[in-house]
């Protein structure tokens, strides 16, 4: 198959081998060493999007991260689909398979073009904000509309077959960009002995210089790039990173470089030794400087129709020629208002294609290349430029005249010159979107005519990036640069050497942004300005018509520099031009801020390792696996994994949760029950001043608590609100066992600590945690002591080893510490073992169990056990806006105590003595069938008009099997004083449930059955 | 077993001599996510160094010092971030933190030594915690075992910044190590024993592109 618009030779290709791809569905051929761009170029396709909001045919315009239109989905799998790449970096690799995102049914018959997209007219700049406002709860309706005729791309439906990852990076000097100011930056911090990271997008490191018509030491430019790029590689202090994108500028020089590592060889990663290969990487780098050496993008003029297929950069035409070996079309105008871009005449004509003429905007045009220009005979049109593109989906014509730059009029008669392509090249704007990223307001200079970066400590622009064009002095640049970031990491400086390059004498350019048309803006052909968001100079005048005048106002009006695209070709020239609407200057208007990410990065990338079973930690205890074994499903309770319930199958049936929860509470009640209570948090607390700092940071008193026994406490934040409650152990006159809440034992740690470090220093006492040295399991139920007793040596007797006491003895053959508290109600021992043995301790208790018909029961047991005995769970039954006294816990608040506590002086605010605030108590259903919903309101009058006053909510409800009823617990306001009242849960299906408001202790209100 | 140096404090031996299983922090992980063999082209080696002693010392550097030398023959590091290895290489001290250092003897040994470093101590202000069944070390061997950490931890564990002699707590994933360099060759990671899964199985999907094996 012929490529018609490929070159005989030249180009950094492999020709020696074919690729096949496809585009929209039809097969092409190209070379190693092409992006999709490129080999579609050469193969003479013009037209490969539609546009966003008018639905005009669209082609390739440039040859970089800037390509606006160029935007495909790339998959020939399902699994495979990647929205939003650029053609123009997409390396070619045999079998890619690329759609446009954009057209229906295609590009070349776009119907939405015929009838106009959503009324194609009808939409003008502020459509989305006219049109879509109201009302508001449409707008997910329409987005998903719009989102589909507007093209955006897709993402896969299916599982991403390959992996990613991070890495995180540390190093002296961070170089972003490998063109010749960053090659040489590397080369005076490489060579200096600093740690380099030199990271470049493109697929060959070299930047301009892969396609430059200059020499360097007298050679073509990109032998010296080979040169440069093979001695970094060997110095072990530099790390290239070729086809990686910095995409985003954080705080201190934390800066996100995206590496695609296999995506130039297959749209799925492929095994390299039988080996998954990382697909794509964020490298996390965090430097001691930054060089931004990441070059400018040429600025194109915006003139009538220059979005019609055949309209290129004029800088892209060169890369396309000298770098690609294609050459994308016959007859080429160039228009220009500077001398860089009449590379682009002269390597057309040197492809031995025609050029047309060469419309330049200046009155006297002078220069080495426009001399060279005038000795091959090529046509200048001084003081002139392209006022509007002819054709539909190609270029056939350009309209030409001389044009009065100071007045914005066309000055002389048209002539429309035949041709099928127009590059145009307003100038050059520094990339400053990785300064822009921190914050920092970039500089508009007059004399290069465009913004420099403002720069925050640590980082330094060189070459192209700060508006220093020539190549020698870039080169100079970018070593001066590279080696003063090596200084300033600690390293010395070392001697230039730097190839010699010719100095080029160039003319002035004149600043042209919008070429003026005889017509006026909004009667004139469309003048595109963002051709990724469909904005053109027309909207530019409206937005600032309609009042909208400043810069961030006139973006989001218009939408210009929104997106994947963040304004790279578009942004200089809307300024300019509201500038000229306003009548004001440039740095007057000022920019708008370029966000993160540069260019799109994939979620797999954004993502790494963090996905599936390792998307967040899971704790597991030291009995997890018998749980597994043991069919247990489990309940996340902070990062732990906690069995929930233990369903069992009876007679072929797997119990439902409600009945194997109903089993597990009557034999703790009944009999007797194990609970896996490791995941407690546990904090040993040592020193001569422990006590008293117990004393501070709990409500109650902890003064008389002798060795050998255990309290529980109540914790209250400041504000007197209740944070944690767990029960504490006094193990020696210094020493004690602190346990705290599953969820809160992190928080807890550091809220001592913090008291600790800041308030009170002076008090002797260190904290430590050994939450996980111990496994705790709780055995619990009538026949505990009995079980016990078979495989301890402590005596149990109940005079011996009261409620609240704790004790040291031996666990099947394991030191054990046991403490003797409830959070059922029923007799129970906590056993603590050194986590190393609590299998071989668990599995001792089943197997002398089976007699006491010992049942392994989980969380939500536990939560049915403990309300039913009024137990609250901080979190639960507290939101952060509960006191002690609401809880009605007045035992477990010390007021006489001499220091005072945290959250006392909270405690005597009027607020918190207000006799109406929600208060703990028990609900109970008054259709026992019914289990209230946990979070439902309560209200005292059910016939109340809406919206009837909230009374109060639900904090836990359960089914009891041992009241063979629901109940709950809830808060209410004044609900202390108002029991046995009715209260009323309205519910979402129109219900009403009715409720008593009882004592929050449903089962055994004496205590008795700890006790015996 | 139980030993109660003065009544201030009750240290308690959580050993048994008696012959009973007993489980590493990775038992789980060994048997749900297996242990690929180490083999030529592995990168990395990963190996746990389970039941040792680990004890916490908190207190005034040099009151813990002078009772390190007495006790074991051993300083408290020099410096911040400092780890100091013994002759042996089977016991170690690091900086944790201003007041706070981490001791990790042969297991069995930690008993024995608390006791002794109590009396060392007599009246100062200290606190000496047993940890040893809350945490495991691993070891980290191999060519790759720096790319391996680079993937996983934030910390710069370049050798110009890492040397040997050097421990840090620092961010692995989603939880957080003690990250150790006792050598050229070896780095370890002192893992809490309920993330310890969790950390094992991603040094095994960070480091499949290595080859990582583990030795048991």
């Amino acid at each position: 198959m012929s490529q018609p618009n490929r070159l005989a030779r030249g180009g950094r290709l492999d020709r020696s081998r074919e690729l096949s791809f496809t585009f929209n569905g039809k097969t092409y051929r190209g070379h190693p060493g092409d992006t999709l761009a490129s080999a579609l170029l050469a193969n003479g396709v013009d037209i490969v999007n539609r546009s966003f909001k008018y639905s005009r045919p669209r082609g390739i315009v440039a040859a970089g991260a800037e390509e606006p239109n160029a935007v495909v989905q790339l998959g020939s799998t399902e699994a495979a689909q990647v929205p939003n790449v650029r053609a123009t970096q997409q390396a070619l690799f045999d079998g890619l398979e690329a759609r446009s995102t954009n057209g229906w049914p295609n590009v070349q018959r776009d119907l939405m073009g015929v009838i106009g997209k959503l009324g194609g007219q009808f939409m003008p700049p502020g459509f989305y904000y006219k049109t879509f406002m109201a009302p508001a709860s449409m707008w997910m309706t329409y987005e998903k509309y719009i989102r589909k005729s507007a093209g955006l791309g897709r993402s896969p439906m299916e599982k991403d077959p390959d992996i990613y990852d991070h890495f995180n990076r540390h190093c002296d000097v961070l170089v972003i960009g490998a063109g010749p100011a960053g090659l040489s930056a590397a080369l005076a911090a490489g060579r200096s002995g600093a740690l380099v990271i030199l990271a470049d997008e493109q697929e060959e490191m070299g930047g301009s210089l892969l396609d430059s018509r200059e020499l360097l030491d007298e050679r073509p430019a990109d032998q010296w790039v080979a040169e440069a790029v093979e001695e970094l590689a060997g110095l072990d202090n530099v790390l290239l990173l070729p086809r990686t994108t910095a995409n985003g500028y954080h705080d201190h020089n934390f800066v996100t470089l995206h590496e695609r590592r296999t995506e130039h060889l297959g749209e799925t990663a492929p095994q390299k030794g039988g080996r998954r290969q990382v697909r794509s990487r964020l490298h996390r780098v965090r430097a001691g400087q930054v060089v931004l050496a990441t070059g400018a993008h040429e600025r194109p003029l915006v003139y009538g129709n220059n979005d019609v297929p055949g309209n290129l950069q004029a800088g892209a035409v060169s890369t396309y020629i000298r770098r690609y070996g294609v050459v994308p079309g016959n007859k080429l105008v160039l228009s220009t208002s500077n001398d860089h871009a009449y590379r682009a005449a002269l390597d057309w004509a040197e492809s031995g294609r025609e050029v047309v003429a060469i419309a330049d905007a200046r009155a006297e045009p002078s220069g080495e290349l426009v001399e060279q220009a005038r000795a091959k005979g090529i046509r200048i049109i001084p003081g002139a430029a392209v006022l509007e593109a002819r054709g539909q989906s190609r270029v056939t014509g350009a309209r030409v005249a001389r044009v009065d730059l100071e007045g914005f009029r066309v000055a002389g008669e048209a002539e429309t010159l035949d041709c099928d392509t127009i590059a145009s090249s307003g100038g050059y704007s520094p990339v400053i979107h990785l300064a822009s990223h921190t914050g920092a307001r970039p500089t508009w200079r007059e004399d290069i005519l465009g913004f420099v970066p403002n720069l925050v400590n640590g980082v330094q622009a060189a070459g192209g990036a700060r508006g220093v064009y020539p190549t020698a002095e870039v080169l100079a640049d970018g070593w001066a640069v590279g080696g003063q970031a090596a200084v300033a990491t600690g390293f010395d400086a070392v001697e230039a050497s730097l190839p010699q390059v010719a100095a080029r004498q160039e003319g002035k350019p004149v600043a042209l942004y919008q070429v003026p048309h005889e017509k006026p803006t909004l009667r004139g052909p469309k003048q595109f300005v963002d051709l990724q968001n469909d904005v053109t100079a027309a909207a530019i005048e409206v937005a600032t018509r309609e009042g909208f005048e400043s810069i961030e106002h006139v973006k989001r009006y218009t939408a210009m520099g929104f997106g994947t695209d963040q304004g790279k070709l578009g942004n200089i020239n809307g300024m300019a031009i509201a500038a000229r609407f306003l009548g004001r200057s440039i740095p007057e208007v000022g920019t708008t801020v370029f966000r993160p990410n540069y260019t799109p990065v994939t979620f797999g990338a954004v993502v790494g390792r963090h996905c599936r079973e390792l998307f967040d930690p899971e704790r597991y205890t030291a009995m997890h696996q018998w749980h597994v074994e043991h069919g247990a499903e489990f309940e996340d309770v902070g990062q732990w994994k906690r069995p929930w319930y233990f369903p069992r199958r009876i007679e072929g049936r797997m119990e439902s949760m409600r009945e194997a929860v109903a089993r597990e509470c009557r034999a703790v009640r009944e009999k007797v029950g194990i609970l896996d209570a490791s995941t407690l948090g546990k904090i040993d607390i040592q020193g001569p001043d422990a006590r008293e700092f117990l004393g501070r940071v709990y409500t109650n008193k902890w003064a008389k608590l002798a060795p050998g026994r255990v309290r529980y406490g109540l914790m209250c934040k400041d504000d007197g609100m209740v944070m944690d409650d767990g029960t504490t152990s006094c193990l020696g006159e210094n020493h004690f066992l602190m346990t705290t809440s599953t969820g809160g034992a992190a928080a807890v740690l550091e809220w001592l600590e913090l008291w600790h470090q800041t308030e009170w220093p002076e008090l002797e006492v260190y904290f430590n945690s050994v939450t996980d040295h111990w496994a705790t399991m709780t055995v619990t139920g009538p026949e505990a002591r009995k079980l016990l007793a078979e495989i301890t040596d402590i005596d149990l007797d109940r005079e011996a080893f009261k409620f609240m006491d704790w004790r040291e003895g031996r666990m099947a053959d394991v030191p054990a510490r046991v403490f003797r508290i409830s959070f059922t109600g029923e007799l129970a021992y906590e056993i603590n073992v050194q986590a190393n043995y609590a299998l071989h301790v668990w599995e001792t208790l089943f197997a002398h169990g089976e007699k006491y018909e010992l049942t392994p029961y989980g969380t939500e047991t536990m939560h049915v056990l403990r309300a039913e005995k009024g137990f609250i769970i901080a979190g639960q039954d507290t939101d952060g806006s509960v006191t002690p006294e609401d809880l009605g816990m007045h035992w477990a608040i010390g007021y006489d105590k001499p220091f005072s506590w945290i959250g006392k002086r909270a405690l005597t605010r009027p607020d918190t003595a207000r006799t109406d605030r929600k208060q703990l108590v028990g609900l109970k259903p008054r259709d026992p069938k019914v289990v209230l919903e946990e979070g439902a309101q309560i209200v005292f009058d059910p016939d109340h008009a809406i919206p009837m006053p909230m009374k109060g909510h639900v904090t836990s409800s359960y089914y009891s099997p041992t009241l063979d009823s629901g109940f709950a617990l809830a808060v209410v306001k004044g609900g202390q004083q108002r029991m046995g009242e009715t209260v009323y849960l309205p519910m979402a299906d129109g219900q009403v449930h009715e409720a008593e408001i009882v004592s929050p202790i449903f089962v055994d209100p004496k205590g008795e059955r700890q006790n015996v | 077993m139980s030993n109660i140096v003065d009544d201030k404090v009750k240290t308690f031996d959580t050993r048994t001599e008696a012959k009973v299983p007993v489980e590493s922090p990775l038992a789980y992980s060994y048997r749900r996510s297996g242990a690929p063999a180490p083999g030529k082209d592995s990168g990395a080696v990963l190996r746990e160094r389970p039941f040792l002693g680990h004890l916490v010392l908190r207190g005034g550097a040099i009151v813990l010092d002078e009772a390190l030398r007495s006790v074991l023959d051993m300083p408290l590091p020099g410096e911040p971030q400092g780890l100091v290895v013994d002759a042996s290489g089977e016991r170690s001290v690091q900086w944790i933190s201003p007041d706070e250092w981490l001791l990790i003897v042969p297991g069995g040994e930690e008993f024995e030594l608390e006791n002794r470093l109590r009396e060392a101590l007599g009246d100062a202000h200290f606190a000496i915690a047993n940890v040893g069944g809350g945490q495991t070390l691993l070891e980290l061997e191999g060519a790759a075992s720096s790319e391996l950490l680079m993937k996983s931890v934030i910390y710069d564990v370049h050798p110009r910044h890492f040397p040997v002699g050097k421990a840090v707590t620092t961010v692995f994933a989603k939880t957080s190590v003690i990250l150790r360099r006792p050598s050229e060759e070896r780095w370890e990671l002192v893992v809490r024993r309920s993330f310890a899964d969790y950390v094992y199985r991603w040094l095994l999907d960070a480091g499949e592109e290595y080859a990582i094996g583990v030795e048991r």
